[in-house]
């Protein structure tokens, strides 16, 4: 029964994080990146790669749940479901069968950060992809009755993902109390929304979030695969060369300080039967140099069966059922983010011992340090994953969108490897003693309530 | 339960709608303001040429051993996929011990030299990489993937794997129980009883139609893995790929120097492969399973050898037919009439002769209509020109499918190695795309006319046959079975429930607790009570298991066995469920909400008939006390699942006596098996009065109840 697998949920394999490669021998060799913006703001990268004959498109937009403002929450992921409801030329179903006819696959996904669109093509379907993206750019359809269906899709998503799972409430929103709403309403929000916020929204106001941030000088069109970069420069402008530039956008700030002070939070939940306990700290942005060092600690606290949580936790002192170890959940950021344990209570312990057991691992690293090998392992499972993640068109534009966003520039990709080759055990140590105490955490007890109020007998 | 996934909160799902709404353009007009710019095209692009594949190249080489070697060398990453591949598939398991070839492959990665198995993951673990191995109707593969520069652990650990298997007693113990307790599961669950009947009355007697059994997985011994192995892990007519940073010399050296010494004959080869249909009519193979509230249906027909030509038509034409969320089955059945869920064909290619499948799940009350569509929709995809628009889309989606599938060094070796096994033509997969482009509709038609046989197909329907047998007769001639093979007659679906001779007097007031273990941690308690109420009885249980599930069940019945009442409330995987069902009158009535395998709860009007003799399915556990236990005793009892308001013939069997230890002590126990419930139990039962139930578990769930006091 693995509920909780002790495996990271992979925040940095799918966002990409920490795209590595490519300046040790053996690492696979430098990505050259072609780059150039459109007159009206669009960034245009592309990397050329034979080696298949596909073509991933990557679209990401510089907006996210932490562009929203107070009574306006969940915009931004209402509004990539928008994306879906047709335009012009296009009806609803068209974006998905158009696709899967040509033999590729599309999606999207919302961040804090970004917002994200993609699709996977046989490089002779890369016109399709682009004029795709285009063309709901043009001409998106924002209807009255769009909006209020995908509200209520929203909605359900809610009651699905959230309200109805166990702990769900746990871990989208009492985490978010990390953050302080005053100084850093950016990452204090729920991703998802309020409810009320989301039923109060208008089709102008959705055209407002349109017009302000799905503007040409707010993206950046990452390209790569089976591609003649001449030729799509060509058809990119032909496609997006007539969208209209907007005014550019003030970043919303966060200005969080570390070690504000232990907080704690019990959360009553009538979904779950079992105490869990998760344990948040404030960390470091991606493109810190105490990142890596951060990273490579989660591996080796919670990433597979030799793990120190798996071992010690769950195996020997019988504490937790399962345990799941993040940094950053919710996907990189450009400003501070958070490392969480989660574990889940044994039968017949209570959540004080468990927070206890999870206190003292995390305090042992800092106290002890890690050894040597547990540090060449969780390097060599990260530089495998990393360069694993290269084989594909799709992955290495979601490595190259992420070097952009979190790392700053495209070439990140080539020397991000560096900075976690070089995190030494001291590192690992100084960083646990500096990150991972109790001024700098936030503790969330979560209860197991009946559906009456009453706790569970 | 799942934990509340993160990144799929945030991913949006397909809806689907087709409105489709007019609306102002957002942009400038890009004719009017970009002066010799191409203006944006109303239309979707059409699609460019398609280029020839550019595969990297494949070199052979075969070692003095004989030991086949195919490089596919990419040195864009330094990455590394290593595949090995024997003529050791199930078709070779020795007679009576079906199960043997996929033994083998499971235990080759559990020790290997001077290896356990925990040092074998330990060391894949430690750099990064992965190991697996399989077994197929026809090869035996072992799977490595790594970066390149640990290429020699890589071949160390597959050599110790073929070379030098430990089948460690223990590790040959806890597979043959894994295994055991799957196929205990296997026999409660309709697709795979449908799989397994379906390939045996496809097959008959050819090493195809056999599957692994109970008895076939007991008889095994480590002396027959070892024979096995040796046998047939041999160099002569193994195939290895080598695909990504590595190149042919390399490998040669690389490989010769991890697998020194290794030598041996060329296996024996398998049996004739070529099978002719004798089917000239369509049949259709009644599985009957007792309550159930949906059928599986299954069929097809044999259809050629693998390199057969006529394999790019058809294969197109089963996309059109039932391959995806596009096809015709998956559209009729699914969309217009909202039979199903998923409906879908496709073909099966092997080293002997391959088949065709057509299969859906469906209602109870939607099977023949379900099974008369499937029918027609083969007639008419053998008959009728396929619409070009249809074709084209069809035929565009898997020309263009094709790349994205031979991305990595791990795919590409293993289209390589699957083409080089089944004796494909040598440029197969390079010319894959542009063969399936040649295509036309006239040959799309021709190849369902030979690939899909409504005329002549074997049909399964795993279901309730009391509700089916009529309707199918109506559409072909029906031959009806029980999910163990057994011929059964007509006459022989209606359940006859038997009534139960306990003896009551065994019967007393009682309470008991249990511990739940999952894989040997306590996860949960089960408390039971059994206590007197008027002239009769009532029986109370409150389990929790662990966040999944907790509930309150209680049973009322009186001195004759009568079922009385049954309430339950709970909770599920965060859900609430509940049963509220009274008996009266040889009926069932209530309602009842229980979770479903596909998620969410359903709530279900009880309304059944209840024969004599029949109990609630909650109670058993409390009544065993009073059985008459002797060894090799078998009691049918009609179990009725007020969950599902249906009734099930099931069986307990004493299949042997065992001394158990649990936390109330070590006791001697009769060993019970409970068959034909949709979940099959095991229960001790303390050999000596008072015959208290001292430990239980579902098979083929890691969950035991182990009696505390």
């Amino acid at each position: 029964m693995r509920l909780f697998n002790a495996r990271r949920l992979a925040a940095g394999a799918l966002f990409g994080v920490v795209a590595s490669s490519a300046t040790l021998p053996g690492q696979g060799s430098q990505i050259v990146i072609d780059k150039s913006t459109l007159a009206n703001g669009l960034r245009l990268q592309l990397v050329e790669d034979h080696s298949s004959q596909v073509v991933a498109v990557s679209l990401w937009f510089d907006v996210g749940a932490r562009d929203e403002l107070k009574g306006k929450t969940g915009f931004a992921h209402l509004f990539e479901h928008m994306m879906f409801q047709g335009s012009a030329n296009i009806k609803k179903a068209e974006y998905f069968q158009l696709i899967e006819r040509a033999g590729g696959r599309t999606n999207a996904n919302t961040q804090y950060d970004i917002t994200r669109y993609y699709e996977e093509v046989p490089s002779n379907r890369l016109n399709l992809a682009l004029w795709l993206e285009a063309e709901r750019l043009r001409s998106l359809n924002v209807s009255a009755e769009n909006l209020k269906n995908q509200i209520e899709a929203v909605k359900e998503e809610r009651r699905l993902r959230v309200d109805n799972q166990p702990y769900g409430s746990a871990i989208w929103e009492a985490t978010l109390s990390l953050f302080d709403e005053g100084s850093c309403f950016a990452y204090a929000h729920s991703l998802i929304g309020s409810m009320d916020d989301l039923n109060a929204s208008s089709v102008a106001d959705v055209k407002a979030f349109f017009d302000r941030y799905y503007a040409p000088n707010n993206a950046v069109l990452t390209v790569a695969g089976d591609i003649k970069p001449a030729e799509v420069k060509k058809l990119v402008e032909q496609y997006f060369g007539s969208l209209q530039r907007q005014p550019e956008i003030a970043k919303p700030a966060c200005d969080q300080p570390f070690n504000v002070g232990a907080k704690r939070t019990r959360v009553p939940d009538d979904k779950a039967t079992l105490p869990a306990v998760l344990t948040l700290y404030r960390v470091p942005a991606a493109g810190h140099a105490d990142y890596p060092a951060l990273d490579l600690l989660t591996t080796i606290l919670g990433t597979g069966e030799s793990s120190r949580f798996n071992t010690v936790l769950a195996r020997d002192k019988k504490l937790a059922l399962g345990q799941q170890l993040y940094l950053n959940p919710f996907g990189p950021r450009r400003g501070p983010g958070m490392w969480m344990a989660l574990a889940i209570a044994n039968q017949g312990v209570h959540p004080d011992s468990l927070e206890a057991g999870m206190l003292a691992e995390i305090a042992r690293v800092a106290s002890e340090g890690v050894t040597e090998a547990e540090l060449s392992k969780a390097k060599n499972q990260f530089r495998a994953s990393k360069t694993n993640e290269r084989q594909t068109a799709f992955e290495m534009t979601e490595a190259i969108q992420a070097a952009t966003f979190y790392l700053g520039s495209a070439e990140a990709i080539n020397t991000d490897l560096d900075r976690y080759t070089k995190v030494t055990v001291a590192d690992l140590k100084r960083v646990a003693a500096q990150y991972l105490v109790p001024a700098n955490s936030l503790i969330v007890t979560v209860e197991p309530q009946t559906k009456k109020g009453g706790p569970v007998p | 339960m799942s934990t509340p996934s993160m990144r799929s909160l945030i991913t949006r799902g397909t809806t689907r709608g087709f409105t489709s709404y007019a609306v102002a353009a957002l942009a400038l007009s890009a004719g009017a303001l970009s002066v010799g710019a191409q203006s944006f095209p109303a239309r979707p692009p059409a699609p460019t040429a398609i280029a020839p594949a550019q595969f990297p190249p494949f070199q052979q080489a075969v070692l003095p051993n004989g030991l086949k070697l195919l490089v596919v060398s990419n040195p864009r990453l330094p990455v590394l996929s290593i595949s090995i591949s024997f003529p050791a598939g199930s078709q070779y398991d020795p007679d009576g011990k079906s199960g043997t070839a996929e033994m083998v492959a499971g235990l080759l990665t559990k020790g290997g030299g001077t290896r356990n198995a925990e040092a074998v993951a330990a060391a894949i673990e430690g750099v990064g990489g992965s190991i697996s191995a399989g077994a197929g109707a026809d090869f035996l593969t072992v799977n490595v993937n790594v970066l390149s520069d640990n290429a020699p652990l890589a071949l160390q650990l597959i050599a110790d794997a073929v070379m030098r298997p430990t089948f460690a007693d223990k590790e040959v113990e806890l597979y043959r129980t894994q295994t055991l307790s799957g196929l205990q599961l296997s026999q409660s669950d309709p697709a795979a009883i449908a799989a397994r009947v379906f390939a045996r009355e496809l097959y008959g007697k050819h090493p195809y139609g056999r599957s692994a059994d109970p008895a076939s997985v007991k008889a095994i011994t480590r002396a027959d893995l070892v024979a096995f192995q040796t046998s047939r892990l041999a160099p002569r007519g193994a195939l290895m790929v080598l695909a990504g940073d590595i190149t042919l010399a390399r490998a040669q050296q690389m490989v010769a120097a991890a697998f020194t010494g290794w030598s041996g004959m060329r296996p024996a080869a398998g049996a004739l492969l070529g099978v002719e249909s004798s089917r000239t009519a369509t049949e259709v193979v009644l599985v009957h399973r007792a309550g159930s509230v949906q059928s599986n249906v299954v069929m097809g027909n044999l259809t050629w050898a693998p390199a057969d030509p006529r394999s790019y038509a058809a294969t197109i034409a089963n996309k059109i037919l039932g391959g995806g969320a596009d096809s015709r089955l998956f559209m009729i059945l699914r969309e217009q009439k909202g039979w199903t869920y998923g409906a879908q064909s496709g073909l099966t290619r092997q080293l002997g002769t391959g088949y065709f499948t057509a299969s859906t799940e469906v209602r109870t009350e939607a099977t023949d209509s379900s099974l008369k569509e499937l029918l027609t929709q083969l007639h008419r995809i053998r008959s009728e020109p396929i619409p070009a628009k249809e074709f084209d889309d069809a035929k565009n989606s898997l020309v263009g499918r094709f790349p994205l599938q031979v991305q990595t060094a791990d795919a590409v070796a293993s289209q390589v190695s699957t083409a080089q096994l089944l004796g494909l033509a040598p440029d197969y997969v390079q010319s894959y795309r542009q063969k399936l482009a040649a295509v036309t509709p006239v040959m799309a038609l021709a190849a369902a006319k030979a690939a899909f046989r409504p005329d002549a197909a074997l049909v399964v329907v795993v279901g309730d046959g009391t509700k089916l047998y009529d309707k199918l007769k109506a559409i072909a001639p029906v031959r009806i079975v029980s999910p163990d093979g057994v011929r059964l007659q007509p006459e022989d679906l209606v359940v006859k429930a038997v009534a139960l001779d306990l003896a009551m007097d065994q019967l007393a007031p009682r309470s008991d607790s249990f511990a739940v273990y999952v894989q040997g941690n306590v996860f949960g308690f089960l408390r039971s009570r059994l206590e007197r109420a008027g002239a009769g009885w009532k029986y109370i249980e409150d389990t929790q298991l662990g966040p999944i599930m907790q509930q309150h069940t209680e049973v009322s019945f009186g001195a004759d066995l009568e079922m009385t009442a049954v309430t339950q409330s709970g909770k599920a995987q965060g859900m609430d469920t509940k049963i509220d069902v009274s008996y009266a009158s040889g009926r069932a009535k209530g309602s009842a909400t229980t979770p479903q395998p596909t998620g969410g709860t359903k709530t279900i009007q009880v309304d059944a008939e209840m024969p004599l003799g029949a109990i609630d399915d909650n109670l058993l556990a409390s009544l065993l006390p009073a059985f008459r236990w002797v060894a090799g005793a078998k009691f049918p009892v009609a179990l009725f699942s007020s969950g599902k308001g249906s009734l099930t013939p099931a069986m307990l069997s004493v299949s042997g006596e065992e001394s158990v230890t649990v936390p109330a002590g070590t006791i001697l126990a009769w060993k019970v098996d409970l068959t034909g419930s949709d979940q099959p139990v095991t229960f001790w039962v303390e050999k000596s009065a008072p015959h208290r139930l001292v430990k239980f578990a579902s098979v083929g769930a890691p969950v035991e109840m182990r009696l505390v006091k």
